[in-house]
């Protein structure tokens, strides 16, 4: 099943290998992938459709737990980033 | 004062007297700064041993525990250790040396992408990218190591940071408070306690994580329901409580396991449906519902559909559920199958009988013993048979399993705890996992006692290949190992070996009083295996028994 995700966090060098890490390990393979930075370098916004039979709510609340991630929200469908691409 | 400086003091902040660590060429700032600062380091001999003694000494006393390591190997060696803290939920700070900031991704001599390797195994890591952020990223590790779920936090520090020049900066961070529970919540738990005729509370580290202890003993005294635990539970409960079922599981009792199946309620304190504590789940108290808290979101559900699911602080959901229930029957039921399925410890013959060994060191040993298990069907029998008033005092990988655990966990607790009985109890496997710690209990002359259960077998693995694998003993023999108490000797630390049952009482004498460290090796039958044994992929009420 298809699952759509947006993930704000605040911006490390490694918080990407970290959200991705925590997606694959959980049993969600990423289907398509955008990241906005804003201006400020300071705020990440990612937009992810993952595809897995397991429930979606077993992903947000580990990433929730990340240190630095902000919002986790599932949408029923792709929806409109927020951030401007730089 | 230059970065390394700046590190030790922020320690000193965070209320630091004890490290454990292993010096090497990129943490050398740090080494030097430690050095005459007042900060007590103990070398332990591997990377591993010093993440272990950390683990034991923050199980051992609550607080959090500090390991220090080198860049490349010395990181590496530290991995196992903090996945250890990770399955068990273990506040420590582990600090890695990491090549000068120019030099990183260049393949510099012992280099290695520390931070990607620590994504899997800690709760939170941290790069060091300034001198200026080290008071806050080092505040914020011991914040994140210690709050909510607590576990392993790693802060890698690049050279030329721990030699950059600082010249004040402020350690400080914020601190978040845990949730409080849903008053609906509450309600709608205490509707299911006051509805259940068959709850049963089912307790795991959580409660001592949360330092919940009393609020949960309170609770059993207002509720007297039949309670049972997970190996991290073991000591949370008092072992003559009301009710009280004992571990639940793979090698549990045979009361919690058909208690658990009988349930018409679990209510579940800072557990988590680990496998080794259901069998096969989707057979797993088939006729319960479900109260889950856990101040962990992310376990609510994650295994077992909860019908209450609570996120919040232990201690402040359990006085809010605690209240006298109408349970008579089942209580007396579970009693009646606690007394019928006790332990027996009659054993014919005369080789020493593990079991019965470990009921009599409980028996004899004074209060407050630190026990720190290795892995194995000997962590087993501890679980089963020695009888702990504090989960402090138990000291076993729970979720990871680690053989080599033992001894420098009890090198951790014995440092913390000077004043208590330590004893490491190891098998022939597992003891040489982690062996060259003896050299740290030499060097501190610390007086850790060693029980060493021989069976001359990889014991746990021998007794899955003779039930499930045919009896093919596929590298399980270790019938060449070393002579223990020479090698022990080597490291002055003396000890005997004994053999049959009559020697065991004066041997346990001899050890519990002796001054320093001693060992006491065991040589036991290969046959003995652990029993019960629910098997794999099997309901908890279909277990096996000794034929
Ligand atoms: C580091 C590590 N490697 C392998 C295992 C798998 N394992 C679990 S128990 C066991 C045997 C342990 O032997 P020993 O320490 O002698 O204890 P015994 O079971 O004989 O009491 C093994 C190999 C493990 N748990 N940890
Ligand atoms: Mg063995």
């Amino acid at each position: 099943m298809l699952h759509h995700l947006t993930v704000t966090a605040q911006h490390s060098p490694e918080l990407l290998e970290r959200v991705l890490r925590v997606m694959r390990h959980r049993g969600f393979s990423v289907q398509t992938m955008q990241m906005n930075l804003d201006s400020e370098l300071q705020q990440v916004e990612l937009q992810v459709a993952l595809e897995s039979e397991r429930a979606i709510a077993l992903l947000t609340a580990q990433l929730s737990k990340l240190i630095g991630v902000t919002s986790v929200a599932v949408s029923e469908r792709a929806v409109e980033p927020k951030l401007a691409v730089v | 004062m230059n970065g390394a400086h700046f590190v030790v003091k922020a320690l000193q902040q965070q209320g630091v007297k004890q490290v454990f660590g292993y010096p090497g060429g990129a943490i050398m700032p740090v080494y030097d700064a430690l050095y005459d600062c007042g900060v007590d380091h103990l070398l332990c001999r591997h990377e591993q041993g010093a993440a272990m003694a950390a683990i034991g000494y923050a199980r051992s006393t609550g607080g959090v525990g500090v390991c220090i390591a080198t860049s490349g190997p010395g990181a590496t060696n530290l991995i196992t250790g903090l996945a250890d803290a990770l399955l068990d939920s273990v506040p420590i700070v582990a600090i890695t040396g990491q090549v000068a900031s120019p030099l990183i991704g260049t393949d510099a001599f012992q280099e290695v992408d520390v931070l990607g390797m620590s994504l899997s195994c800690t709760k939170h890591s941290f790069m060091v990218q300034r001198a200026e952020d080290l008071g806050s990223v080092i505040a914020q590790a011991f914040e994140v190591a210690r709050s909510g779920r607590p576990g392993p936090v790693l802060v890698d520090i690049p050279k030329d940071i721990q030699l950059a020049a600082i010249e004040h900066a402020c350690i400080t961070h914020e601190v978040s408070e845990p949730n409080s529970p849903e008053l609906t919540d509450i309600t709608a738990a205490r509707e299911l306690l006051s509805q259940a005729k068959k709850p049963l509370l089912y307790v795991g580290g959580g409660v001592t994580l949360a330092h919940a202890e009393a609020e949960l003993r309170d609770f059993l005294a207002k509720t007297k329901m039949p309670s049972m635990t997970t190996l991290k539970g073991i000591g949370t409960i008092a072992p003559d409580q009301y009710a009280f079922l004992g571990m639940v599981g793979m090698h549990g009792t045979k009361a919690a396991n058909f208690a658990v199946q009988e349930a018409d309620l679990l209510v579940v304190a800072g557990a988590r449906f680990d496998d080794r504590v259901t069998g096969k789940l989707d057979e797993f108290a088939v006729n319960a519902k479900v109260i889950h808290l856990d101040i962990d979101a992310a376990e609510l559900g994650k295994l077992r559909k909860a019908d209450v699911a609570i996120a919040a602080d232990l201690k402040q959901v359990l006085p809010q559920l605690a209240m006298p229930l109408d349970i008579d029957d089942w209580q007396q039921h579970t009693i009646a199958m606690r007394q019928e399925y006790h332990w027996r410890y009659d054993h014919p013959g005369e080789a020493i009988y593990a079991p019965l060994l470990l009921k009599q060191l409980s028996d004899m040993a004074p209060k407050n013993t630190v026990v720190a298990c290795d892995v194995g069907q000997h962590q087993m029998w501890v679980a089963q048979h020695i009888e702990f008033d504090s989960p402090r005092d138990h000291l076993s990988s729970s979720g990871l399993g680690t053989m080599g655990f033992g001894v420098p966990a009890a090198v951790g607790a014995q440092v913390a705890r000077p004043h208590d009985t330590v004893i490491a109890v190891s098998g022939d496997g597992s003891f040489m996992m982690n062996v060259q710690e003896l050299g740290t209990i030499k060097r501190r002359k610390l007086p850790v006692k060693i029980l060493l259960i021989d069976n001359q077998r990889l014991g746990m693995v021998r007794q899955w290949q003779q039930l499930f694998f045919e009896g093919r003993y596929s590298e399980t023999i270790l019938t060449d190992n070393p002579d223990f108490v020479a090698l022990a000797a080597a490291f002055d630390i003396p000890g005997e070996t004994i053999v049959v049952k009559e020697q065991v009482q004066p041997a346990l004498e001899r050890m519990l009083n002796s001054k320093g460290a001693y060992i006491l090796h065991v040589a036991i039958s290969e046959e003995e295996n652990v029993w019960p044994l629910v098997p794999p992929g099997a309901a908890n009420d279909k277990m096996m028994e000794e034929c």
